[in-house]
């Protein structure tokens, strides 16, 4: 991407972009100043563009509500601000958000929303534009890469103009497709100062009713900004609303099912403009992707509609160019023979997410697994990597970020069960910090594992605060003792853990922190610096098929063979020597060099 | 109208880096494209998955179940599952390379038979023993590239360093 930078300071280009990496070069042209996020798929790659430029204030905040607050703040000051977060990320920012709309901003302020429909990775599916309905804030909703660059520019002149909030609406199949846009050189950023008006930015009860007065007669001009970015695509008696990602489908459906139909498309899907109703006659069909957001709006509107409603089209997951088609095909009852597809001649066993090798998690679930033997804990989880130690049957319960302290606490007390809280770090300060508080006061017995690997590993990469602000030093100072573990080390690490367990036992909280960072960044890091990494072998005539490296360490650079002897793949192999550890009859051997590799990999 | 593809492998095989440069050499070629990328929960090591469709007008960023053109395998046992994403008429290209499954052993030579006899068009090409000659797996997604720009009538990327240029060419000469 460096390069790019250099090469749009000289000219306009066309150029693959990906829809996130199109959103921040938008917001590049609209001035922004202040760019925040935390990070989320598929929302990650937005400010991981930002970052790269120095003359503006970009920052991974710790939670979605931070990153809303820095950003609401710099655009009530005047400047230009984005913040970008995905869906389940804005229920944690909702909270700002409305009162945002209520205050109005100086400046601009874009809060993106990347939703994930049929999370590819994410814990529930939700449509964004329900909070633009909610909070009185306009959504923009873009349907391509090249539309996205030019609504992240529109969004700040928009809210600028408005001087109220705007959101964004991304998808997975905008912010993750790539398609050439054409980008300028960024803007300089606009920066602001901060006016005092007391009865405008203070919401204390009898402010906040005037500004609830004004919200709402806002809200009515807000439709006829909604007309302005609504497109229509003049054809035939058919009428075909749509918005985002969806247009793209109907566009290819009309062609495969060779109809004459208007399209409308709407850029501003909340509110929709009210002028929509002069334009139509009889049904119309709504095309839309997440909930029947437009198609309620129109319905309000007393307009005939044939969408999700009424089910022409699936109310879950993700719509693609045939469920488009046969949706169409069936409101305007016509016919439709999707394409038959070839079976496979057998079936493909699964790959499911695992682990990576060495990664530092396969440790600390073996050790905790051994240290709590016999107790048959309920595994509290979280949202992070550390979620597939599903795989090992440990982790029962995990909804939402924060969810492992606070269900954890709750399972605690009302079953009386040995309880283990897993989280990583990242999601440590995002979401755990206020339940520990609420741990070290009540003094539940409950045993806290902090997975620190040093960054949010799960989303590429990104850094976390725990070298400034470590895990250990924070529950301390809360009267939680807390304990530090190696997960490579695995037999000491047992032992330690052992001594934490007891601690639980006799009714109290404890914190073990296994600190090793991602093996991902330590060996990228690793690489660059021609350090060597050690790769481990299987002595197949001492090997005994025991299955404990390849089911319980459950290292996914081990298979075991037909005759259930471990195989390390050459090419998966990262040489952390956890299986070596792990073996009882030392079967696994390294080549010497993983006490230099283990302490370069610590420093990662 | 588009073509489309559907590109799979196992997660740090570079499916992604395939197909941005298809992409790149389509966009070169003057077509428009879309590109779809499967970002999610610890990809490395899992299936990846990725839709390029290019052409001289489109829309739809992903392709739909019996609607792909090409199947392009960077693994074996990932063809097999990415099967239903062909055309009747579609042509499967994947790689010899078999990488194991967690916690089940497939014979590589049974998944190969499978494919080479399934009544689909199929290329079953050695990318990675190319990409071992060359000196390092990381090359195996070049290889693949060659072979399908050949296929596709697509040029060399332009941002292909010396290496990667030198298994373009030997996995161009794949096919006939």
């Amino acid at each position: 991407m460096k390069n790019l930078i250099f090469y749009i300071h000289l000219n306009t280009v066309k150029i693959l972009l990906l829809g996130n990496e199109a959103i921040a070069y938008g917001a590049l042209a609209g001035e922004v100043a202040v760019a925040t996020a935390y990070p989320g798929t598929p929302s990650t790659e937005i400010l991981e563009t930002l970052e790269e430029f120095r003359d503006r204030f970009v920052h991974w905040a710790t939670n979605e509500k931070t990153a809303l607050e820095i950003a609401y703040g710099a655009a009530v000051a005047g400047a230009r601000a984005l913040v970008a977060m995905k869906h389940v990320g804005l229920n944690v920012a909702a909270d700002p958000l409305h009162s945002a709309a209520y205050t109005g901003v100086e400046g601009g302020l874009v809060v993106v929303s990347a939703d994930d429909p049929w999370m590819h990775s994410s814990q529930n599916e939700q449509d964004t534009r329900w909070y633009g309905l909610q909070a009185y804030v306009p959504v923009l909703e873009p349907s391509d890469p090249a539309e996205a660059y030019r609504y992240a520019k529109t969004a700040f002149e928009l809210s600028e103009k408005l001087k109220h909030p705007i959101i964004l609406r991304s998808v997975t199949r905008v912010s993750h497709v790539r398609a050439p846009v054409e980008v300028e050189p960024p803007s300089p950023p606009k920066w602001g100062r901060f006016s005092k008006d007391i009865s405008r930015f203070n919401l204390v009860p009898a402010y906040a009713r005037e500004r609830r007065k004004a919200l709402v007669e806002k809200w009515g001009t807000i439709g006829e900004v909604s007309a302005e970015l609504m497109r229509v695509e003049p054809g035939g008696h058919v009428t075909i609303v749509t918005s985002g990602v969806a247009y793209n489908y109907v566009k290819e459906a009309v062609r495969l099912l060779n109809i004459d139909a208007t399209i409308i498309k709407l850029g501003m899907p909340v509110p929709i403009p009210p002028k929509i109703r002069e334009l139509v006659k009889g049904t119309v069909v709504v095309v839309e992707e997440g909930d029947p957001i437009v198609e309620t709006q129109l319905r309000a509107l007393r307009l005939e509609t044939k969408g999700k409603i009424d089910g022409y089209f699936p109310k879950y997951g993700e719509l693609n160019t045939r469920k488009v088609a046969e949706g169409i095909a069936k409101a305007l009852d016509i016919p439709y023979n999707p394409p038959q597809p070839p079976k496979s001649p057998i079936e493909a066993p699964p790959r499911p997410p695992v682990l990576c090798p060495g990664c530092p998690h396969m440790g600390t679930f073996y050790i905790l697994r051994l240290a709590t033997a016999g107790l048959n804990p309920v595994w509290s989880g979280d949202i992070g990597c550390y979620s597939l130690g599903i795989n090992t049957g440990q982790q029962d319960l995990i909804t939402h970020m924060g969810s492992s302290v606070g269900l954890g606490m709750g399972v605690a007390v009302a079953s009386k069960q040995f309880v283990v809280a897993t989280v990583g770090d990242s999601t440590f300060y995002h979401a755990v910090l206020p339940q520990l508080i609420d741990l070290a006061t009540k003094k539940v017995p409950l045993l806290v594992v902090v997975m620190d690997n040093a960054y949010t590993a799960m989303t590429g990469g990104q850094p976390s605060p725990s070298r400034l602000i470590p895990p250990e030093k924070i529950a301390e100072t809360f009267g939680i003792p807390a304990f530090v573990i190696d997960p490579a080390d695995i037999k000491t690490s047992i032992e330690v853990t052992k001594r934490a367990v007891e601690i639980v036992k006799s009714g109290r909280p404890v914190l073990v922190v296994s600190k090793r960072p991602c093996v991902l960044v330590a060996t990228r890091k690793a690489r660059k610096a021609g350090v060597a990494i050690p790769k481990y072998k299987v002595e197949p005539e001492k090997c005994i098929g025991c299955g404990i490296c390849y089911n319980l360490l459950k290292c996914s650079a081990i298979q075991a063979r037909p005759d259930r002897k471990a195989y390390i793949d050459p090419a998966l192999c990262v040489g952390c020597g956890m299986c070596a550890e792990v073996c009882p009859v030392d079967a696994i051997k390294g080549d010497g060099a993983r006490v230099k590799w283990l302490e370069v990999w610590q420093q990662a | 109208m588009a073509t489309s593809l559907v590109i799979v492998g196992v997660g740090g095989q570079g499916a992604l880096t395939l197909a941005r440069w298809i992409g790149e050499a389509a966009l070169a070629a003057g077509y428009d494209v879309r590109i779809a990328e499967i970002h999610g929960m610890s990809q490395r090591g899992g299936s990846v998955e990725v839709h390029v469709r290019f052409g001289k007008e489109v829309y739809a960023p992903i392709v739909e179940e019996g609607g792909a053109d090409y199947v392009v395998a960077l693994e074996a046992v990932e063809a097999l599952r990415a099967y239903k994403y062909l055309k009747p008429s579609g042509v499967l290209v994947a790689n010899k390379r078999v990488i194991q499954p967690p916690g089940k052993w497939v014979d590589p030579q049974f998944v190969l038979e499978a494919i080479t006899k399934s009544g689909i068009k199929a290329y079953v090409l050695p990318c990675f023993d190319i990409a071992m000659e060359l000196g390092s797996p990381i090359y195996e997604n070049a290889v693949m590239l060659g072979a399908v720009s050949k296929l596709l009538n697509l040029p060399m990327p332009e941002s292909l360093d010396e290496r990667n240029r030198e298994a373009f060419r030997r996995g161009a000469r794949l096919v006939v």
